[in-house]
């Protein structure tokens, strides 16, 4: 089945056996396509996977260190057509992954996205909320994920509205009057988990207003949340106590696969959108785990033309918990993120090698 | 200006009055390895053998053993030996010792050396210490409380993070400054200032290889191939690989065909080795490995890899001539087959310090050494001493740097 053909069909539509099929077959197209245009990865591939010809099995398939990203200018599509490049959005001093776009895979990624959205938020565009300051997109030399990935969900929304200043304080009065104006109509909220619960929950808890109309979008990881003790339940649980908000769509997503998000449904469970899928493998032996087990999370996605980020070893730990079966009639794997591999120090004369290695 | 003292008793304590005892010198001071100092380590050594916790470690056990009194009198005996008709070895005087945060017994062979020396000393224990150097602590405090006066006073250990008015206060009195830890470390503390006397001991990152005669190891029986994998074990795993000193290139001198075969049966045994000891990586120390194996592809020239459980991972690399000396833990080691040792010579770097042997002889390795010319290497050692301390240690003669010689006529 064509990518286009495949973009039309209804999100979580496929039955595991026929997704799993199509998928293989359009991973083994993109293994061999990325081989013969991406050295880099080639070389990989030949190395590791030294009998590798074509894969059989989704688990199979050849998978790129997440942090290589990081480290290796990984292309397949010469200079010129490099069209956008992406890069994730670290604290300064860290490495930064890079992703390279060419107009043919941002194409892809909008149009997968648009499908997987309009699922959550029904094909109307509605009037929008950006957690985020107007300035974000302002400065487009450092055109950063959580630009990119602002820019990509604006176009979901209409009459946006920019929730924080430059100082992250949130714009109140402009706020109250985007509700009054959209008074008892529905619309959407976008944001970073950490900064919708710091920067917009924070200062709106002790305010009477009303979100019940509300359909909010995060994504973005847990890590500030885990470490204040708020837990996804507890997240959703508190908006809507003070806000009535109860249509909360928590995603997760990797820069390296920009549009292929996994969305959490009505069961609070990620589900694999109809091009994606992921795989959980054992952090030891990386064979793939039983269902139902903590692993690594291995992504794979029909979307990446221009760059090898069509399989892609996370290193975050996840665990699946069905496949097909869901109560919400949904198709495919559904799965929930457990948040990054703990870091354990090793111990040795230095004391710089974390960040040699990691970095 | 508070800190918080470890030893000789945990208490918060005023910097100004820790640093003014220490150089208080009208109790009199001790002379290089007289008797009470002798006493005291040996006691010292005694009480970590004893130690039910202490006893966990490996490193604190490898500690006490170098610590004993046989070992101590032999190193005092090495000591007399600096004496001439003409010079006398005295105490340099306050020695400011920088451990790293994540060793947990090395920078204590540096303390040992200065304070057999007659060296006042006082240490900095990082916040991230790890529970060898609690163990270390507690063990040095009980054993000080029945100690002599001047041994009381002799050693202050201070916790603190990094800040810089502390270590600039102490380095302002110091007489040897010691830094243990990474580049990036060294290169921080190196820009605190020391007064014009004083003397500084640096150890970076190094980086540390492997040597073996690929005839003589395929000539070994059974028992003794198992033996040449408990070694190397020792030498590549006792701290997570991450010693300077332990080895993250395995070389085998012979053909190509003959070092093939005796490395899938060294690996085998090493293999079995791992299996038997029980070593474990964790999922995010395997992860590393895996992106520095991928990263070692595309920068080296590795034309194959195996890993062999989470354990082991091996990267064969076609030539060493610009080897990067990155490095991950955990069980990664990069191998290569050489024709000889004169083919190593030109690979050689600076930051090259332990080399360790299997099937070569001292005259073999010394004249190696000779071909070297100080290129690189500070320490040649049979296989299974990589990580045997001693008073040679990264180029330097760690007793003579810890005294002056005062020239007498």
């Amino acid at each position: 089945m064509k990518f286009a053909e495949l973009l039309k069909l209804p999100q979580y539509s496929l039955p595991y056996a026929e997704k799993e099929q199509i998928l293989l077959d359009g991973l083994n197209d993109l293994d061999a396509h990325h081989r013969l245009h991406c050295p880099e990865y080639n070389r990989l591939v030949s190395v590791l996977w030294p009998d590798f010809k074509k894969a059989r099995t989704l688990a199979e398939l050849p998978y790129l260190a997440v942090g290589l990203f990081k480290s290796h200018r990984l292309c397949s599509i010469p200079k010129e057509k490099i069209f956008k490049t992406l890069t994730s959005s670290g604290t300064t001093g860290q490495q930064v992954s890079q992703i390279f776009l060419d107009v043919e895979t941002a194409q892809r990624q909008t149009a997968a996205l648009s499908r997987i959205m309009t699922h959550v938020l029904g094909l109307n565009r509605l009037p929008m909320i950006l957690v985020e300051s107007r300035a974000l997109l302002q400065d487009r030399t450092r055109f950063n994920a959580r630009a990119a990935g602002v820019l990509g969900m604006m176009t979901f929304g209409r009459e946006h509205f920019y929730a924080l200043d430059e100082n992250m304080e949130l714009d109140e009065k402009g706020l109250h009057a985007f509700l009054e104006k959209f008074d008892g109509k529905p619309f959407f909220i976008f944001g970073f988990t950490f900064m919708i619960w710091q920067y917009l929950f924070q200062r709106l808890a002790e305010r009477s207003v009303d979100l019940s109309q509300g359909i909010l979008v995060h994504g973005g990881g847990w890590k500030k949340l885990q470490e204040m003790a708020v837990s996804n339940s507890e997240f959703k649980r508190r908006f809507r106590e003070k806000t009535g908000l109860a249509r909360i769509y928590n995603f997760y997503g990797l820069v390296e696969q920009v549009g292929s998000i996994y969305v959490e449904g009505e069961n609070g469970y990620l589900y694999t959108p109809n091009y994606a899928d992921v795989i959980v493998r054992d952090p030891l032996t990386w064979q793939p785990a039983p269902m139902g087990t903590p692993g690594v999370l291995q992504v794979l996605s029909l979307l990446p033309l221009s760059y090898p980020g069509h399989s892609v070893l996370t290193e975050d730990l996840g665990i699946i918990h069905g496949i097909d079966d869901s109560p919400g009639g949904r198709y495919g794997k559904y799965f929930s993120v457990l948040g990054r591999i703990p870091k354990a120090e090793l111990r040795g004369c230095s004391d710089v090698h974390a960040s040699q290695v990691s970095g | 200006m508070k800190v918080q003292q470890l030893v000789p008793r945990a208490e918060e304590v005023d910097l100004e009055e820790i640093l003014t005892r220490l150089r208080d010198i009208s109790a009199g001071t001790l002379a290089p390895f007289v008797p009470e100092i002798l006493e005291f380590c040996a006691n010292f050594s005694r009480a970590l053998f004893r130690d039910a916790e202490a006893k966990r470690f490996p490193e604190l056990q490898a500690l006490a053993f170098w610590m004993r009194k046989s070992e101590l009198e032999r190193l005092r005996q090495e000591f007399d030996r600096l004496k001439t008709s003409r010079t006398l070895p005295v105490p340099r005087g306050l020695v400011f010792h920088v451990p790293p945060a994540n060793v947990d017994t090395i920078f204590m062979y540096s303390w040992l050396v200065s304070v057999m020396a007659g060296n006042r000393n006082i240490l900095r224990i990082s916040p991230r210490a790890a529970v060898q150097t609690t163990i270390i602590c507690r063990v040095l405090n009980e054993c000080l409380e029945d100690a002599d006066k001047a041994m009381r006073d002799n050693t202050v250990m201070i916790r603190y993070g990094h800040e810089q008015e502390i270590t600039a206060a102490i380095s302002a009195v110091a007489d040897v400054r010691v830094i243990w830890g990474g580049d990036a470390s060294v290169n921080a503390i190196r820009s605190v200032r020391i007064p014009p006397h004083c003397k500084e001991l640096a150890f970076p990152d190094r980086y540390s290889l492997s040597v073996m005669r690929t005839s003589k190891y395929l000539g070994l029986e059974e028992a003794a191939r198992r033996e040449v994998a408990a070694q190397f074990y020792n030498d590549m795993y006792w701290f997570d690989q991450m010693a300077c000193s332990s080895p993250r290139l395995l070389i085998w001198c012979g053909g190509a065909e003959e070092s093939s075969s005796a490395s899938s049966i060294f690996l085998h045994d090493l293999h079995d080795e791992i299996q038997r000891r029980g070593y474990a990586l964790d999922a995010s120390g395997n992860m590393n490995k895996f992106t520095f194996l991928s990263r070692a592809i595309l920068d080296q020239p590795v034309v194959s890899a195996q890993q062999l459980d989470h354990q082991l991972t091996v990267a064969q690399l076609e030539n060493i001539r610009n080897l990067g000396r990155d490095y991950c833990g955990g069980g990664f080691l990069f191998q290569h087959y050489a024709e000889g040792l004169e083919s190593l010579a030109e690979c050689v770097a600076r930051k090259d310090q332990t080399l360790t042997y299997f099937g070569f002889d001292q005259a073999e390795m010394a004249a190696f050494a000779q071909l070297l010319n100080g290129r690189g290497i500070d320490r040649i050692v049979p296989l299974g001493k990589a990580l045997t301390f001693n008073r040679y240690w990264d180029g330097y003669d760690l007793l003579v740097e810890m005294i002056r010689h005062v020239y007498v006529e």
